[in-house]
């Protein structure tokens, strides 16, 4: 990219923003109230966490 | 059985008046048209039913996914692709509307997915077309009267 350097990202970097803002949007699009909304982004986000930390441990016996 | 039995079996019918029938046309073809919108500028279905911060959430939210996924030197497909796989990521990234063209504009260097961060930034690439054709979708079931 000209004049840009390009994103580089960690995987636990990448991960914590796709979480972030697909639970942002989500939460926006699926509930109406702002209570409502609030508390879905952070079971939204916590749930991404929970899997995504979940499914590379265990696939952490077979990585190597 | 006779054809006069097999009718009478038959359910009846029930005919919407038409002036119930003319008056939901309309706001078919609106909220058609406001989806199509949706999908061309990411946000604007919304924007143009006075939801403000959804409209804000998708447009930001399918914009950074865009500029991310580039800056991370994702792989924007092309329409010229190979296999099944280039087409499925073609009408993936097609999701993201005008955006497609304006990530093909950004984008100089190429992809490079010999890492894992170019193989992220093609997924978020990706997740930005599917989301903002749910937004899409949510904006048309918002136009018909759908509670959303």
């Amino acid at each position: 990219m000209n004049g840009m350097h390009p994103l580089m990202l960690t995987h636990f970097q990448a991960f914590l923003l796709f979480a972030a803002v697909i639970s942002v949007a989500f939460g926006f699009l699926g509930r109406r109230q702002p209570k409502d909304r609030v508390k879905y982004i952070l079971w939204s986000f916590f749930l991404f966490l929970l899997v995504g930390v979940g499914i590379g441990w265990a696939m952490y016996p077979f990585s190597r | 059985m006779s054809e006069e039995t097999s009718q009478a079996v038959q359910e009846p019918v029930v005919q919407e008046p038409p002036t119930a029938r003319a008056s939901k046309e309309p706001r078919e073809a609106r909220a058609l048209g406001l989806a199509i919108a949706g999908w061309f500028l990411p946000g604007l279905g919304h924007a143009l039913q006075r939801m403000w911060g959804r409209a804000l959430i998708v447009f930001g939210g399918v914009g950074l996914l865009v500029i991310s996924g580039v800056a991370m030197r994702g792989n924007i497909f092309v329409s010229r692709g190979t296999d099944a796989f280039d087409t499925l990521g073609y009408l993936a990234d097609l999701g993201t509307g005008s955006f497609y063209f304006v990530a093909r504009g950004m984008e100089h260097s190429g992809a490079d997915v010999s890492h894992a961060n170019g193989d992220f930034g093609t997924r978020f690439l990706a997740t930005a077309g599917v989301l903002n054709l749910l937004a899409a979708l949510h904006a048309y079931e918002a136009a018909r009267g759908r509670k959303a």
